[in-house]
């Protein structure tokens, strides 16, 4: 039974050798690509965790209710190899999420873009775009 | 997408693919290494306190160099206005965003995160595989036996059902157990390929970034574990050859398989630092029960900076929960439109 098991555990890294090595996981499995969503709100954490991070944000309904979504993005080991930290983009800041909701129909979705107020797209390196960091246009 | 924010990605992936290399760290290294071109920088002879050769430091494999050599290319080296080319292309292909509404669309932007190898320190050479024997850079065929166990892997695996059904199904990688970056063979995991190496007496310790496992290889002769001692990463055991580090590692769990090899898989690893920026890694994977013949790759690791960050692997925490959630959700919505087809 054991040897079994063994053989079954080993055939499914067949199926990840059989993507690309980035893909990590099949996020198709988990967000759905018939459910597109553009949303906006504010950033109230960012949790930089691995293999994936997630964005924390308060998204404000029309009728003023406010609610949390959670937004899946990179794994952070090479920001923070560049300097950027849990604080770098600062809490609060405003973000629109371009992305596709989890299947399972909770607030969580991954963001396939994130757009700052500016309409610029975050950048999470070196190059300025990243409000705060050396390079980045004065703050208002 | 936004043509002026795509215009500064472009430009900011060329800078890091040209310029990081060249950083601090890497300074006066030629842009392509190969076993010619380090042949003519300094060589190096340093030594750690108890006489090791020095091989100590933070490295990375990241490369955009393939392990079987492409269909159609019949050379072994790649002429350097070559790889410029064929890199400035995978670079391109890794900064565009897919097409919205498509399979491949549903995921972050990897260059929004410098995810992408172009934005970081990656080794440039002009080999056109990593696998330089058998002379064709390709692995052998399998044996017979070798074939009947893929095929058995594979009914195995449509037997089990959906990675979705349950998390054992998922791939070891997935579930955050072990990834192609640990080996051995120690393989380029796309980004994160990056490790950390350091001697003391009697031992040389390899720390892969990602996922965090790492090597205490024991370099006093003793013998390897006894053959019922099976490890993810199996059981590793080194010796000096002149300045060469050669590793052999056997003890393989087999739930983990390099190219579909058996549990009695043996990896020879040979590093050789050729100069301050360079180490000259090259692996030979011994499986008589998968290939009628050895074979072997090099993968130079190149110098990079430091630290290592810790990479505990969190996928439990939200993803693997999300997927099967969504699955049984999606399972849940099918019954439902089949039961409402039914009634009609």
């Amino acid at each position: 039974m054991q040897t079994k098991l063994a053989i079954v555990a080993t055939g499914f890294v067949l199926l990840l050798v059989a993507v690309p090595v980035w893909a990590h996981h099949a996020f198709s499995a988990e967000f759905d690509v018939n459910k597109p969503l553009t949303i906006k709100g504010t950033l109230t954490k960012w949790e930089m965790i691995n293999p994936h991070s997630w964005f924390h944000i308060n998204v404000k309904e029309p009728d003023g209710k406010v609610t949390e979504w959670m937004i899946e993005g990179g794994s952070p080991n090479t920001l923070i190899r560049l300097g950027v930290t849990k604080y770098t983009v600062k809490i609060g800041t405003e973000l629109t999420i371009e992305g596709y909701q989890a299947k399972e129909g909770t607030n969580k979705a991954v963001g396939r873009n994130f757009i700052l107020a500016d309409g610029s797209r975050l950048f999470l390196s070196l190059n300025g775009s990243v409000p705060g960091t050396p390079g980045a246009p004065p703050e208002k | 997408m936004n043509h002026r924010f795509r215009t500064s990605i472009r430009l900011l992936t060329i800078v890091f693919a040209v310029v990081l290399p060249m950083t601090a760290a890497l300074a006066g290294q030629a842009p392509f290494s190969s076993a010619k071109a380090s042949a003519t920088a300094k060589k190096w002879t340093a030594k750690t306190s108890d006489g090791q050769p020095d091989l100590q430091g933070y490295w990375t494999n990241s490369t955009y160099t393939p392990l079987q050599r492409p269909n159609g290319v019949t050379k072994e080296f790649y002429n350097p206005e070559e790889v410029v080319q064929i890199e400035k292309q995978a670079a391109g292909r890794e900064e565009a965003q897919t097409e919205p509404g498509t399979i491949a669309d549903v995921h972050y932007d990897f260059t929004q995160f410098s995810l992408d190898r172009s934005q970081s320190a990656h080794l440039t050479q002009l080999r056109t595989s990593m696998i330089v024997d058998p002379p064709d850079g390709r692995i052998p065929p399998a044996t017979p036996e070798g074939l009947k166990r893929q095929a058995d892997r594979a009914a195995e695996r449509k037997r089990m059902g959906a990675t979705t059904d349950a998390v054992e199904n998922m791939p070891v990688g997935t579930r955050c157990i072990v990834m192609a970056g640990s080996g051995p063979p120690m393989m380029p995991t796309g980004y994160n390929g990056n490790y950390q190496i350091v001697q003391a007496p009697g031992y040389v310790m390899i720390l892969t970034e990602m996922i965090h496992d790492v090597r205490i290889i024991p370099l006093d002769g003793r013998p390897q574990l006894p053959p019922n001692v099976r490890q993810w990463i199996g059981s590793s055991r080194g010796r000096w050859e002149g300045d060469t580090l050669v590793v052999e590692t056997s003890n393989f769990n087999g739930k983990n398989p390099f190219q579909n090899a058996s549990e009695a898989m043996r990896v020879i690893e040979r590093f050789t630092r050729l100069d301050v920026d360079t180490i000259d890694y090259r692996f030979t994977i011994e499986d008589e029960k998968t290939w009628a013949r050895p074979w072997t790759a090099s993968l130079p690791l190149r110098k990079t900076v430091g630290p290592i960050f810790e990479h505990a692997c969190s996928e439990g925490n939200y993803s693997v929960r999300n997927t099967l959630a969504g699955a049984r959700a999606e399972e849940k919505r099918a019954a439902e439109a089949a039961a409402k087809k039914g009634l009609k």
